[in-house]
C-alpha cells in the first residue's frame, strides 16, 4: 500500500510537472495576449511528432531541440498570419480562431502520421529503472522531471533577468504604459508567444518518449492545463507552477484509492479553489478578473 | 433598432413561413425533415447560448454541457422513469438547467477570458462523468434503450414516434414557446438589463444593478433553454452519447452563433442552418470533416465577425 | 444634519496611499468642489464615497446610515448617483434605450420578465422627462455612442438623474469639452441644484466652472486634504496657492 501510494505520488509529481511545462506556454500567452490558445495541444502533438520523424536523423537529443524550434517557428509564423490581427478584439474570436486551429492541426496530423499510435524511440538507459527497489521509475521519468525543472528555471530567468523577460512581465501588468515607453508591442506579444509555443513543442516530444503519439494527444492534455491555470490563479505564473503540480499528485493519490475518478478530482479540486478562493491559490484580484 | 434584437417583421415572418413550410420544401431542395429537425433542435441551442453570448456578453465556452445534461436527463427518463415524452422533456430540461444554475452561482464573478476557461473545464466534468459511468450512461458507446413516445390529448393523437414529419411540427411547436419566451424576456425590463450589462458593467453596477445576480439569472434561464434543445435531440436520436457534452459541440454553438450574428436574435438559426448543412453535405464527400471544420471557424473569425445577418442589418440601417 | 458624512477615509494601493485620512461633509441641497492637482486622489476620493472601491480605513455615511461596507449598486438604490471621468454609457443602445434602463432601475423594475401597459407608460413619461431636462429630446432615436462628445456627457449626467439621486457625484463634467458645451453644462448643472434642491459634489479642473458653482470647495493634493471653505476662503489660501504653482512649477520643468 505504501509503496502504491509512493509511487502514485511519484507518478502525480511527474505528471504535474508534464502539465506545468504546457500551462506555463498558455499561461505566457494569455497573461501578455489575452488569448486562450486552444491550439496549444495541436502544436503539442507536432512537436512530438517532428520529433519522431526527425531523430532517425537527429538522434533523440537533436530531435529533442530542432523539434520544439521548429514547432515554435510554425507558431511564429501563424502568430503573425491570424493571429495578431485579433490582439484587443473580444476574446471570443481567438479563442474562436485557435479552436479551428486545433481542429485543423489534429485532422493534419492524422493526415500525414496516421491514426495510429507511434513511439518516439528514446536512448536505452533512459528507458531503465532507477533501481531494483525503485523499479517504477525509469530514468526517463527523472529526465523528464529534470527538463521541466530546467526549461521552467530557465523560463523565470529569462522573465527576471532578460530584457525581453523584463519586458514581458512589465507588458502583463500594464501594455500600455510600456508601448508609450517605445517597446514595439507586436514584436513583444509574437516573441512571447514563440517562447510558449516552444514549450509546448518540449512538452510533445517528452510526451511522446513517454506515451507514445496519436493525434488526439493535445486535446486530451489541454484540459489538465487549463486547470492548472485556473487553480493557481489566471495571471499568475507561480500559480500555474503550483497548480500544475497539486493537479498532478491529486490525481495520482486518487487513482490509488478510487481510479475512476482520477480525472474527476482535478475538476473537483478546481471548484473547491473557485469556491474559497475564487482568484486562483496565487492570482491577483483585479489583474485578471 | 430597438432595445431586443428586432430585425423588423418581414424577417421573422418569412422564418416563420419557411419553418412551418419546411417537410414540403426540404425534400425538393435536396434536404429531408430530419435534417430540419436537427437544425431547428440546434438552432434553438444556439439562440439559448446566445442569450449571454450576444445579449448579456458574457462568454460561455462550455455549453455543451448543459445540452448533454439535457439529452441525458431525458433519455434516461424515458429509460428508467417512465415511458412518456413531455415527462423525459421536463425532466432532461430540469437536470441540465439546475446543474447549470448550480454551477453559475460558482463563476458569475469571474469574467471575459476567466470565464471562458472556467465554463470550458466545467463542462468537461460532465463529459467525463458520462463517459466513466459505464453502468448509467453507457460510458463510450453512448446511451441506448429508449425511444421517444407518442402522445395523447384527449382525442388527439400524435404519431410523433414513428412519423418523422409530425415529429418535426412537434419539435417546431416547442422551439416556438421557447423562442416566443426568449423574444418576451429580451424586450422586458430584465432583458434590457442584460443587453446594459453586455454594453457597460460599470454603467449598470451604478445604475443600481447588482449585476452578478442579473448574470446568474440569465445564466441559469440560459442553461434551461439549452437543456431543453438537448432533450429535443434525444428524443430527435432514441440516442444520446458523450459527445453530445463535449466542448467541441460548445465550439459549433457558438461558432453557430457567431456566424449567424450574435447581436441579432434569429442570427444563431440562420448560423445552425448554415452549419448543420453544411457538416451534412461535406461529411457526405470527405472524411476529414474536422479540417472543414476549423477552417470555417477560421474564415468567420477573419471574414465575418458580425456574422451574416450582422452584415444584412448593418447594410439595412447605417 | 449632513447628507453625506466621510470620517477619515484613507485607501491605499500597494505602498501607494491615494487618499490619506480625509474626511468631509455635504450638507442637503449643498454644491460641493473637490479640486486638486492631477494625481492628488480626487478620483479615488469619489470611488470611496459611490463604493467603487471600499476604503482601507475610516467610514463613509449617508443620511445617518454607515454605508462604508455597502456594495456600489445598494448605494444607488440609498439615493446616490454618479458620472465618471471618462463617459460611462451603453454605447451600441440609442440615447432613448440608455435612458430608460435607468428608468426602469429607479422604479425597481430591473427584475420583471413584463410590463402591464400602466407601467410602461409611466416608465416612457419618467424617459421623456429626463430627456427634456438635459436638453437631449431631439436626440433620442440616436445610438448613444455616436453623439458628440458634449451630447454623451449630458447623456450620462441624464442617466444619473433618472436615478432621482439626493446626492450627484459628477467627475469633472466638461472634461475635454469646448466653450460652449463647457458652458451649456455649467448651466444645466447649476439648474438642477437650484430647482431641485439636489446636493452636488464635482469634481473639476475648470476654475471657472468651480468658482461659479461651488458653496464650498474642498483641496486635495497628495491624497490629503489641505482646504476646505468658502470659494473666497479658497482663493486666499496660501497652502493651495502652494500646491498648485508647485505643480505648475514641476509641470514647466522638463
Amino acid at each position: 500500500m505504501t509503496q502504491l501510494l509512493l509511487f502514485n505520488v511519484t507518478n502525480g509529481l511527474i505528471i504535474g510537472a508534464f502539465y506545468v511545462l504546457m500551462a506555463l506556454g498558455l499561461s505566457l500567452i494569455i497573461n501578455l495576449s489575452g488569448v486562450i490558445n486552444f491550439a496549444h495541444g495541436g502544436f503539442l502533438a507536432l512537436g512530438g511528432y517532428l520529433a519522431f520523424t526527425l531523430s532517425p536523423f537527429l538522434g533523440f537529443w537533436g530531435a529533442l531541440l530542432v523539434s520544439p524550434l521548429l514547432t515554435a517557428a510554425l507558431g511564429l509564423v501563424l502568430e503573425r498570419l491570424l493571429i495578431r490581427r485579433l490582439y484587443g478584439r473580444d476574446p471570443l474570436y481567438s479563442l474562436l480562431l485557435t479552436f479551428g486551429l486545433a481542429f485543423i492541426f489534429e485532422d493534419a496530423t492524422r493526415f500525414v502520421w496516421g491514426a495510429q499510435g507511434l513511439p518516439v524511440t528514446i536512448p536505452d538507459f533512459l528507458g531503465q529503472p532507477l533501481s531494483p527497489d525503485l523499479f517504477f521509475i525509469t530514468w526517463y521519468r527523472l529526465f523528464m522531471v529534470g527538463v521541466v525543472a530546467v526549461s521552467v528555471g530557465g523560463l523565470f530567468l529569462l522573465l527576471r533577468h532578460t530584457r525581453l523577460g523584463i519586458r514581458i512581465r512589465a507588458g502583463t501588468l500594464d501594455l500600455e504604459t510600456v508601448s508609450t515607453l517605445g517597446v514595439n508591442v507586436g514584436r513583444l506579444r509574437a516573441l512571447n508567444f514563440g517562447v510558449g509555443i516552444f514549450l509546448a513543442g518540449l512538452s510533445g516530444v517528452l510526451a511522446g518518449g513517454q506515451l507514445g503519439l496519436d493525434p488526439t494527444m493535445g486535446a486530451g492534455l489541454l484540459m489538465p492545463s487549463f486547470i492548472a491555470i485556473i487553480v493557481g490563479g489566471v495571471g499568475s505564473l507561480p500559480g500555474t507552477l503550483v497548480g500544475g503540480l497539486l493537479i498532478g499528485v491529486a490525481s495520482g493519490v486518487t487513482a490509488v484509492f478510487l481510479p475512476s475518478a482520477s480525472e474527476a478530482v482535478m475538476y473537483v479540486l478546481m471548484a473547491l479553489v473557485l469556491l474559497a478562493r475564487p482568484r486562483g491559490l496565487l492570482g491577483e484580484e483585479g489583474l485578471m478578473t | 433598432m430597438s432595445a431586443a434584437g428586432r430585425t423588423g417583421a418581414p424577417v421573422p415572418l418569412a422564418i416563420w413561413v419557411l419553418l412551418l413550410l419546411a417537410p414540403f420544401w426540404l425534400g425538393p431542395v435536396g434536404g429531408y425533415t430530419a435534417l430540419g429537425t436537427r437544425v431547428l433542435v440546434l438552432g434553438l441551442a444556439a439562440m439559448s447560448l446566445n442569450l449571454l453570448l450576444g445579449f448579456t456578453g458574457v462568454l460561455s465556452f462550455g455549453h455543451a454541457a448543459w445540452f448533454g445534461l439535457g439529452a441525458y436527463g431525458a433519455g434516461l427518463a424515458l429509460k428508467f422513469v417512465a415511458l412518456s415524452t413531455p415527462l423525459a422533456l421536463l425532466l432532461g430540461t430540469l437536470t441540465g438547467g439546475l446543474a447549470g444554475a448550480l454551477l453559475g452561482a460558482l463563476i458569475v464573478h469571474r469574467r471575459g477570458i476567466y470565464f471562458a476557461m472556467v465554463t470550458i473545464a466545467f463542462g468537461q466534468v460532465f463529459y467525463y462523468i458520462a463517459y466513466r459511468w459505464n453502468s448509467l450512461t453507457g460510458g463510450d458507446d453512448g446511451l441506448r434503450g429508449f425511444a421517444r413516445q407518442d402522445i395523447t390529448l384527449g382525442p388527439w393523437h400524435l404519431d410523433i414516434a414513428g412519423n418523422g414529419t409530425a415529429f418535426y411540427y412537434f419539435v417546431l411547436t416547442c422551439f416556438a414557446v421557447a423562442v416566443g419566451l426568449m423574444a418576451l424576456l429580451l424586450r422586458s425590463p430584465f432583458g434590457r438589463t442584460l443587453l446594459a450589462i453586455r454594453e457597460n458593467e460599470r454603467r449598470a453596477r451604478f445604475l443600481g444593478i447588482p449585476v452578478e445576480l442579473h448574470i446568474w439569472i440569465a445564466f441559469a434561464l440560459s442553461c434551461v433553454f439549452i437543456s431543453f434543445a438537448g432533450a429535443l435531440y434525444a428524443l430527435l436520436n432514441n440516442f444520446a452519447d458523450p459527445n453530445n457534452l463535449h466542448y467541441s459541440l460548445s465550439g459549433d454553438l457558438v461558432i453557430m452563433a457567431v456566424l449567424g450574428g450574435m447581436r441579432s436574435f434569429w442570427g444563431p438559426l440562420l448560423g445552425a442552418a448554415v452549419f448543420v448543412v453544411l457538416q451534412d453535405y461535406v461529411s457526405s464527400l470527405t472524411t476529414n470533416w474536422m479540417s472543414f471544420v476549423g477552417l470555417l471557424f477560421v474564415l468567420v473569425v477573419l471574414f465575418f465577425p458580425r456574422g451574416l445577418l450582422g452584415i444584412l442589418r448593418r447594410q439595412g440601417t447605417a | 444634519m449632513s447628507l453625506l458624512e466621510v470620517q477619515a477615509a484613507s485607501r491605499s494601493f500597494g505602498s501607494l496611499v491615494a487618499v490619506r485620512s480625509v474626511s468631509l461633509t455635504v450638507a442637503a441641497g449643498e454644491l460641493r468642489a473637490v479640486i486638486g492637482p492631477n494625481g492628488a486622489g480626487k478620483t479615488t476620493f469619489f470611488n470611496l464615497i459611490s463604493g467603487a472601491v471600499r476604503p482601507s480605513a475610516g467610514t463613509v455615511r449617508f443620511d445617518g446610515r454607515d454605508i462604508t461596507g455597502l456594495p456600489a449598486w445598494r448605494r444607488v438604490a440609498l439615493g446616490m448617483a454618479r458620472t465618471f471621468q471618462i463617459t460611462e454609457i451603453f454605447p451600441e443602445l440609442t440615447l432613448a434605450a440608455n435612458l430608460r434602463i435607468a428608468v426602469e432601475a429607479a422604479a425597481g423594475l430591473r427584475l420583471r420578465p413584463w410590463l402591464g401597459r400602466r407601467a410602461a407608460a409611466a416608465v416612457a413619461r419618467g424617459v421623456e422627462e429626463v430627456l427634456d431636462q438635459a436638453g437631449l429630446t431631439a436626440k433620442a432615436g440616436r445610438m448613444a455612442g455616436e453623439l458628440a462628445h458634449g451630447d454623451q456627457r449630458a447623456a450620462e449626467i441624464a442617466m444619473a438623474l433618472a436615478l432621482r439621486p439626493r446626492l450627484l457625484l459628477l467627475d469633472e463634467p466638461t472634461a475635454g469639452m469646448g466653450e460652449q458645451e463647457t458652458y451649456d453644462i455649467t448651466r444645466l448643472v447649476r439648474r438642477l441644484h437650484q430647482e431641485r434642491a439636489l446636493a452636488i459634489v464635482l469634481i473639476e479642473h475648470d476654475m471657472r466652472v468651480v468658482f461659479h458653482l461651488a458653496d464650498r470647495i474642498a483641496v486635495l493634493d497628495q491624497g490629503t486634504l489641505i482646504a476646505d471653505g468658502t470659494p473666497a476662503e479658497i482663493a486666499a489660501d496660501a497652502r493651495v496657492q502652494a500646491a498648485y504653482l508647485g505643480h505648475a512649477a514641476e509641470a514647466a520643468a522638463p
